[in-house]
């Protein structure tokens, strides 16, 4: 909502500068959002005198003048015709700035020295176009004075944001009426006197309400023998300072007198109304017809049209019809005020992307009582700029009317659900300054009768903020709550999120966020089958792109382009992770599922370029490493690697499931060459998912932790060629075969294919450390488990022992 | 003899002081003091000697013999010192090359604010409640009192999904979710992904919001102020201005803004702050009676506040971040700052 300091004053008279009112209002709870000094900053354009006027040596167009200012005379060069010695002009004197950033500075012109400008409308921002300088009423105000304060458009605008519940404020009087109660001042209203002439208006026009619950209110006046033309001068000033385009008289008038008292009207040309009826009805199925703007407009049943005896003639509260339109030649006008249903408006407006001022205020409620007086204030103010006739009486149907209900109220209750402690008069007084009705009922209880423009105060608690609101939220004291006191730990899920958060930075990686929706296709670019959960995402109605239009089913497509986009920019050392939710629809039922998972993915070189060390690049074992570290720190017992069936978009050689006794619970390996391609990335990139929701079951919530042996260890280690065919793990599992609390660690140490080792061998190192609680080993000792060991390998495994 | 000890010790003197490194030093220690060294040599002659010269020369012995090992171990100690310090000399390395570090990971700003953020309200008694994201019409809007053709659902544009669900548009529902679960005493705050359809330098699809909630006996607007306060004062630092202005959420009443003094201007006026010296963080209010009846909450007998603050602003004001986009973009470059 816009309005200017000067518009306001109008209708209240506080002592406020500018800058106080915006924060008076912004405190209000009708936030300024803006501040504009409207003819700020051009107090160098004053008001001058041309002394002389005489043509210009050495140009035939241009003149020389010499311009009194109040202080000097100065010789200025102009190039307009349309003044003459003597007439008041407004003077750009040398350090004015005019709109579009052009400075004032002397110049010479054709040779003759210029101490300034002589300014038309359109260099001073007033107007479009001007056909030559602006000529000034002679006595307008004394020499020297700003050009803006002498036209009286020095002034303020303030553009207020409006909460949905203010719509009391969408005028210029309701915005006053909050400053006159905070201020304990009165509103003046303008006066009317209505002057008509002799005929009746029953027997010129008629109104029917077929829809009496969609429009419990239609007023309707009539004036004959106007004259459609261009408004004055003050009239376009004012809507132009607000942002409203002057159209002509009439219609200038029903936007000022909305922007004035918050209430739409609507002037049709009367003699286009068939039958000079007005009938308001709801629109039939399929009903056709254009609107003002020139856009034909299909209807449905729930949109309300106001019609005349044959056709719609305008879209209730919405806008008008091209049928009826004001135009230059109309005489006589059927003008009209009226209260429609809210929600009906709303539906209409929404539906047809048809947002008006006269929209925007049906929808949240305009002043039912106010419908005839607006009424009445724009048809006079219609007479004085248009002239005409208007009959006698107005045309008031009003079958929605009813008395607003009184609200039982406590000022005990405001003063304690605060935190104030106002007295009860001290409180009435704020709900009368409000134009409340206020009166005395029993038990400390009042009864409140609220205006009926604040439709926003319909219960006791609208009242309690009205009194918090108006006694200012500044003298609300800080205090603390006493409360009981609640005992509440962080879930287990909780904890442990933060956890894996942890866990995965000290592992050096860095955490990401992408956006929930994604596109259909990236689940084909991870090679997914048709039939594959992952494939099946919820659809959003109305997405703003396509690539964001559906829900995710996996994080993994989103990092992988994270990817991608970070090697474009040569980010090519990676080590990413989101821990975020996927949306996995659920077979009958309307709730999806939304379970936390965990992806991370690694590319280059392990840890970053250096000096100090040769080309490192990471590898499946860095990823396998992570999960270990999070498995371990989480205590998730049984972890087996499983590299069979794998996502296909693992490559098939290097990738495994990992699994917590019987449960999957994550996968590991290295993206397939072809997925790869798909996401545009260049170079090998290892992934890793975990499913968050089972890990959080399988976490052990209790450690058992061991006082470490105090007696020495005795390490052997064991070299040995073994069939590639056999995996590491093998070895590990014969060596543990052997119960002995005495092996406190087993290690691959080396792993070497090469020269040496037969082809289709491996040779492999392990050490093995052994130790006991509660002795020193003796060598003997350990050297029967050692045997047993080696002979275990040798005869299970089939190794060579090197 | 006592001429040729005196002898013995001035040169064994002599060739201590002339010998160069720690070996030198030691070869004069045994042509001396070994088992077939001069002076022992000497001592083991001491007993040809008669009852009465034997002690008298015995003592003779002895002190030159002291006196040479205190020479040898000071000449050793120092021959020592001299190689560390030769060594310390020869041995340099260029210290101004890299160190061996990893790459270090980090937390994306907005799981550092909401970790923050959760830290200060767990401090002050409130638990973390979660909720989904994909939502019931009833449970984003209709329980908070967004009735059906409201004007208020314009404040927030939907994204929606079949079955009459949607995005949420806010982390309130979990405030419905969590009254409709327990009876008051409640304290909870509620971190989470919100959507809206709206996307541009300063609006992104998707962001997220922390919701806070505290329902009990005699809970009042001041103590919603007094608790607002401690929460900024703690997350701006302790001298930062809070100004409650009144609002209007239909779910809070009374309802209000609240502004922080700018933090980067200390409120003088500023182009983030738009030279009101002020900067919108939170929305806030009292819980409206209409939500208690949505969950059959007696609104006679308790009262509470609830609010709620976007976390990509906080993390902006924060950081120094002047573009969101920023947020979302996942450019290590960025992220590696946190």
């Amino acid at each position: 909502m816009n309005v200017t300091y000067n518009w306001l004053k109008e209708f209240v008279d506080f002592s406020l500068s500018p800058d106080e009112l915006a924060d008076l209002l912004t405190m209000l709870g009708l936030e300024v959002e803006s501040m504009v000094k409207l003819g700020d900053g051009m107090d160098d354009v004053v008001v001058a005198r041309v002394e002389e006027k005489r043509p210009h040596p050495n140009a035939d167009k241009l003149s020389l003048c010499r311009v009194n200012n109040g202080v000097e005379v100065l010789e200025v060069v102009c190039g307009a015709q349309n003044f003459s010695q003597g007439d008041t002009v407004a003077l750009a004197q040398i350090g004015a700035v005019l709109p579009g950033d052009f400075k004032i500075k002397k110049s010479k012109i054709r040779g003759e020295e210029s101490c300034g400008m002589l300014c038309s409308e359109k260099e001073l921002g007033m107007a479009d176009e001007s056909a030559g300088i602006m000529v000034l009423p002679a006595a307008i105000a004394p020499l020297g004075t700003p050009v803006f304060k002498a036209l009286g458009i020095k002034d303020t605008l303030f553009e207020i944001g409006l909460t949905p519940n203010r719509s009391d404020c969408l005028s210029v009087v309701g915005i006053a009426r909050d400053i006159a109660a905070k201020l304990g001042l009165k509103v003046t209203l303008p006066q009317l006197t209505v002057v008509t002439g002799s005929e009746a208006v029953e027997s010129v026009i008629g109104v029917t309400i077929e829809s009496p619950e969609l429009c419990p209110r239609y007023a309707a006046r009539y004036i004959s023998g106007c004259s459609i033309a261009p408004s004055p001068d003050w009239m376009v000033k004012r809507l132009n300072a607000i942002g409203i385009r002057s159209i002509n008289n009439v219609v200038d008038v029903t936007n000022l007198v909305m922007m004035e008292l918050g209430q739409p009207l609507h002037a049709f040309d009367c003699d286009r109304l068939s039958g000079k009826r007005i009938v308001v009805r709801t629109a039939n199925e399929g009903e056709q017809f254009t609107t003002l703007d020139n856009q034909l407009r299909g209807l449905v049943a729930t949109d309300l049209v106001i019609c005349d005896a044959e056709r719609p003639v305008a879209l209730a509260g919405v806008m008008g019809g091209l049928n009826s339109e004001i135009e230059s030649t109309t005489s006589s006008i059927l003008l009209e005020s009226a209260f429609f249903k809210p929600a009906t408006i709303r539906k209409t407006a929404k539906r047809l992307g048809l947002h008006t001022e006269s929209s925007h205020r049906f929808e949240r409620g305009i002043d039912i009582d106010n419908v005839s007086f607006a009424l009445d204030r724009a048809a006079t103010l219609i007479l004085e700029l248009a002239g005409g006739v208007m009959a006698n009486g107005s045309v008031d149907v009003y079958p929605g009317k009813s008395e607003r209900p009184a609200i039982s109220f406590r000022p005990k209750k405001a003063n304690e659900l605060i935190g104030i402690n106002l007295t009860v008069d001290d409180i009435i007084d704020i709900l009368t300054r409000l134009e409340c009705k206020v009166s005395c009922g029993s038990d400390g209880e009042y009864s409140v009768i609220p205006p009926y423009y604040r439709l926003d105060i319909e219960r006791e608690i609208d009242l309690i903020e009205e009194i918090a609101r108006l006694n200012g939220y500044d003298k609300i004291p800080s205090t603390m709550p006493i409360s009981r006191v609640v005992s509440d730990l962080p879930s287990r899920h909780q904890e442990i999120e933060k956890m894996m958060r942890d866990l995965l930075v000290n592992n050096g990686m860095n955490e990401i966020i992408n956006f929930s929706f994604t596109a259909p296709e990236a689940v084909g670019k991870m090679l997914l089958r048709d039939d594959d959960p992952r494939c099946t995402a919820i659809k959003l109605a109305n997405p703003l792109v396509d690539e964001h239009s559906v829900m995710r089913t996996t994080l993994l497509p989103g990092l992988l382009d994270t990817v991608a986009k970070n090697m474009k920019f040569r980010s090519l050392d990676l080590k990413l992770f989101e821990i975020r939710r996927i949306y996995l629809p659920v077979a009958n039922e309307d709730m999806p599922n939304e379970p936390l998972c965990v992806v991370g993915a690694l590319t280059g070189s392990r840890d970053g370029e250096g000096w100090s060390r040769p080309d490192d690049s990471v590898d499946f074992y860095d990823a396998k490493g992570i999960i270990e570290t999070v498995l371990n720190a989480l205590d998730v017992g049984g972890v087996s690697w499983v590299s069979e069936n794998l996502d296909p978009y693992f490559h098939p050689g290097k990738s495994s499931w990992v699994y917590s006794g019987r449960e999957c619970i994550g996968s590991v390996g290295e993206l397939h060459p072809t997925v790869q391609k798909n996401f545009d990335i260049e170079k090998p990139v290892f992934c890793f998912e975990l499913d968050f929701e089972k890990l959080v079951k399988l976490s052990r919530t209790k450690k058992t932790i061991t006082a470490p042996s105090r007696f020495p260890d005795s390490t052997r280690d064991i070299a040995m060629l073994i069939s590639d065919e056999v995996p590491a793990e093998r070895i590990i599992e014969c060596i543990r075969l052997e119960k002995s609390k005495e092996i406190e660690h087993v290690q691959i140490f080396d792993v070497y294919r090469g020269k040496g080792v037969p082809e289709g061998f491996k040779s492999i190192a392990v050490r093995i450390r052994y130790r006991s609680f509660e002795r020193t080993l003796a060598e003997e000792e350990i050297n029967a488990l050692h045997n047993k060991i080696v002979s275990n390998l040798t005869e299970k495994l089939h190794v060579t022992i090197r | 003899m006592r001429e040729q000890l005196e002898q013995l010790k001035s040169s064994a003197l002599q060739s201590i002081e002339k010998a160069s490194s720690v070996e030198q030093l030691q070869e004069i220690r045994i042509s001396l003091l070994g088992r077939k060294g001069e002076l022992t040599a000497i001592m083991k002659g001491l007993g040809s000697l008669t009852a009465e010269e034997r002690p008298v020369v015995g003592q003779v012995v002895n002190k030159v013999r002291d006196e040479i090992e205190v020479a040898l171990r000071t000449a050793i100690e120092s021959a020592q010192e001299k190689v560390i310090s030769a060594r310390l000399q020869s041995e340099r390395i260029d210290i101004s090359l890299p160190g061996r570090s990893q790459l270090r990971g980090t937390k994306h700003p907005i799981s550092l604010v909401i970790e923050e953020i959760s830290s200060i309200f767990a401090g002050l008694g409130f638990a973390v409640a979660e909720g989904p994201e994909i939502e019931h019409d009833w449970y984003n809007f209709e329980a908070l009192n967004f009735p059906p053709e409201h004007p208020a659902r314009d404040m927030q544009d939907t994204f929606f999904v079949e079955n009459n669900l949607l995005l949420r548009t806010h982390t309130s529902p979990v405030q419905i979710r969590t009254m409709l679960k327990q009876k008051p005493p409640v304290r909870i705050i509620a971190p989470g992904t919100v959507y809206r359809c709206d996307s541009d330098a300063t609006h992104s699809p998707m962001f997220h919001q922390i919701e806070g909630l505290m329902v009990d006996t005699g809970v009042t607007f001041g103590d919603l102020k007094g608790i607002l306060t401690i929460f900024t004062n703690q997350l701006f630092g302790q001298k930062t201005g809070v100004r409650l202005r009144p609002s209007y959420f239909p779910f809070t009443e009374p309802s209000a803004e609240v502004d922080i003094a700018c933090v980067i201007c200390s409120g003088k006026g500023c182009r983030v702050c738009k030279n009101t010296g002020w900067l919108e963080i939170l929305g806030a209010g009292m819980v409206d009676p209409e939500v208690y009846r949505h969950v059959q909450y007696d609104a006679e007998n308790i009262s509470g506040f609830a609010f709620g603050m976007g976390i990509e602003r906080v993390a902006m004001l924060k950081y120094g971040i002047s573009d969101m986009r920023l947020l979302f973009e996942n450019d290590v470059r960025f992220l590696r700052q946190f």
